[in-house]
């Protein structure tokens, strides 16, 4: 029994035991955010909320990439949807809001469930190729079905309901919205990772061939893995569409999927949580960089191009990094380890573990 | 060998590649608990064979029999669940993962629905039966560590705990012992000596020493095709092996 224990409680080791703390502070930030901040009013949608739906996208986006090992360039377009069917049923039909969310989410799960059935079956870029050309499709029909999207004018104006007991109207209470929809999402994320299910996800990212051998039915999984990232990338719609209170089919262009993409590897391919950091850098960079500079896209780039140089893992990477530096300072030092010498290094390259694995599939 | 009671059937396959022949017009049969190595050097086609019956690919020709149902077009996860497990020739396994959670989830190959939603970590039964098969293969205590920081052998090892916890009717080892040390090779066949009568073994080995160790009836292949079947014995005393093995065949390749 001692042993069954050790198996289920050591997984984290090292620092990582204390990673909570850092999440801790890191909510507690979030949450006292409108309260020290000088402009609130600049900072609020501008910043914070920005940065949780992209955060919430991106997140969707690492998700498949961490577990399934698929980078989809579809999540972009799959908010988007969400955000369409947010926006058709109060614009259009006069919904309100308990109908319309609803309506959204499930239409984005719905395009990501379709999506998952043209694609799979590919991998690696195959896989990347097909959901951008999915996206690409959805772009050219947002940007001409005048009757459902009202084409490149787009639906508006979306306007933040007031429910009663919240009204979401009022710049902060709409961010503690997108901030607690962003935490559910995160914990949802994490949630599904632990379970049998996340573990045979993993399995399939490391080992197809292995899994089907074993008996599993793996394109069922990634299917099902796929629809439940779009389900998040659609409640990350859903909070877009009443920040930026219309939707038009730039929300569903390239330039946003390159957005998620961006905000996806600054904060760590593989790392969950770390999108919202990498969402609050592009934001920023987004926000402040135009005052010194006219050329802020090419900023966003080279502070893309020095984190990919020196942190292949992302900002939210840099503790793993760390930690295997560290253990590995350890191991040299600490005899009792010795006993298996040929189990050498050369197998933990730590760094481009994150990226490389998910793309080798 | 009544039909019922063969665990595999391998009727008249041939497998090619683009123009190349794998194997050719190959037929066996294995009863029920019977113990088979297939022999052979290298590009024999004991691998093509192998993949053959795990349904890797689809033949070119012939019929694959499993438990007496033509399992030929049937999938590989099918076929798993079927009651075949396999290993891997080269490591497929979840590299990023500890030893236990590999077992782990080939322990979930033969639970389909069952929880599929229910925290990995609170499954005392499993991690159970995670625990007994790693002590079984001898991995007691590795179970914690990454598969990137296990030896070679404990790499082998861990894939027969995987193949083992489908508790497969019949089990196809390819080259289980590729790699090791002598010492680790005497290990594997007391291992494989010690599994349970039921289970029906295929072992396809480069190895004589093992392959001749743990088998009551061995096949040998060459140039794509069995030329020879018999009792470890037999093999051991064959012209015709010997000549494949040391000096290759020249009365063949005419």
């Amino acid at each position: 029994m001692t042993k069954l224990v050790e198996f289920t409680r050591t997984r984290r080791s090292g620092l990582s035991r204390y990673i909570w703390i850092l999440w801790i502070a890191a909510l507690g930030a979030a949450i006292v955010f409108p309260f020290v901040v000088d402009r609130p009013r600049f900072w609020l949608p501008n910043i914070g909320v920005r940065s949780l739906w992209l955060g919430i996208i991106a997140m969707s986006l690492v998700f498949l990439n961490r577990y399934i090992g698929l980078l989809s360039l579809a999540q972009a377009t799959i908010a988007g949807i969400s955000a369409y069917g947010v926006g058709y049923m109060m614009v259009t039909r006069g919904q309100g809001f308990f109908v319309a969310v609803p309506v959204g989410i499930l239409a984005g799960t719905l395009a990501g469930f379709l999506v998952a059935l043209i694609a799979a079956r590919t991998k690696a870029i195959y896989f990347l190729m097909i959901t951008l050309a999915l996206g690409q499709v959805f772009y050219s029909y947002a940007s001409q079905a005048i009757e459902v999207t009202n084409a490149r004018r787009g639906l508006a104006p979306i306007i933040k309901p007031n429910l009663g007991f919240i009204d979401l109207g009022t710049i902060t209470s709409f961010y503690y919205f997108a901030l607690a929809l962003a935490v559910i999402c995160y914990l949802l994320c994490r949630f599904v990772a632990a379970t049998t299910f996340g573990l045979a996800l993993q399995g399939i990212r490391d080992s197809p061939e292995r899994m089907s051998a074993l008996g599993y039915k793996i394109n069922r999984y990634r299917i099902a893995a796929i629809t439940f990232a779009a389900f998040i990338a659609s409640i990350g719609g859903v909070v877009l569409v009443f920040d930026r209170a219309q939707v038009d089919p730039n929300v569903v262009s390239l330039g946003s999927t390159l957005d998620i993409l961006v905000v996806a590897v600054i904060g760590g391919i593989g790392s969950l949580g770390g999108v919202f950091i990498g969402a609050i850098i592009v934001t920023m960079l987004d926000n402040f960089a135009q005052d010194f500079t006219d050329r802020y896209m090419t900023l966003t780039g080279i502070v893309f191009i020095i984190v990919l140089l020196f942190a292949p893992a992302g900002i939210g990477g840099i503790g793993k990094q760390a930690r295997r530096v560290i253990d590995r300072r350890r191991k040299d030092t600490t005899p009792a380890v010795m006993e298996s010498p040929q189990q050498e290094p050369s197998a933990a390259l730590p760094t481009d573990e994150a990226i490389t694995k998910g793309k080798q599939q | 060998m009544a039909g019922t009671h063969s665990a595999l059937r391998v009727l008249d396959v041939s497998k090619s590649f683009g123009g190349v022949r794998a194997i050719r017009n190959v037929s066996l049969e294995i009863a029920a608990g019977e113990r088979i190595s297939v022999i052979g050097t290298n590009g024999a086609g004991k691998s093509t064979l192998f993949n053959a019956v795990a349904g890797v690919f689809a033949v070119t020709s012939g019929t694959i029999e499993l438990f007496g149902e033509t399992v030929t077009k049937l999938s590989t996860a099918t076929r798993a669940k079927r009651g075949l497990a396999r290993t891997f020739q080269t490591s497929r396994l979840f590299e990023q993962l500890t030893a236990a959670d590999n077992v782990f989830i080939a322990l979930g190959g033969n639970e389909y629905t069952g929880g599929l939603l229910r925290l990995a970590r609170r499954n005392p039964q499993r991690w159970a039966s995670v625990e007994r098969l790693l002590d079984r293969v001898g991995l007691e205590g590795r179970g914690r560590q990454q598969v990137a920081d296990l030896s070679h052998g404990e790499q082998r090892q861990l894939e027969l705990a995987m193949a083992l916890a489908l508790q497969p009717k019949l089990l196809m080892l390819d080259e289980p012992a590729a790699g090791f040390s002598p010492a680790e090779r005497g290990k594997l066949i007391t291992l494989l000596r010690e599994l349970p009568q039921e289970i029906t073994l295929l072992l396809i080995e480069h190895d004589m020493d093992i392959a001749l160790a743990v088998a009551s009836r061995v096949i040998v292949m060459h140039d794509g095709e069995k030329i020879l079947e018999g009792t470890p014995d037999q093999i051991r005393n064959s012209e015709r092996v010997r000549e494949i093995y040391l000096g290759g065949s020249i009365d063949h390749a005419a």
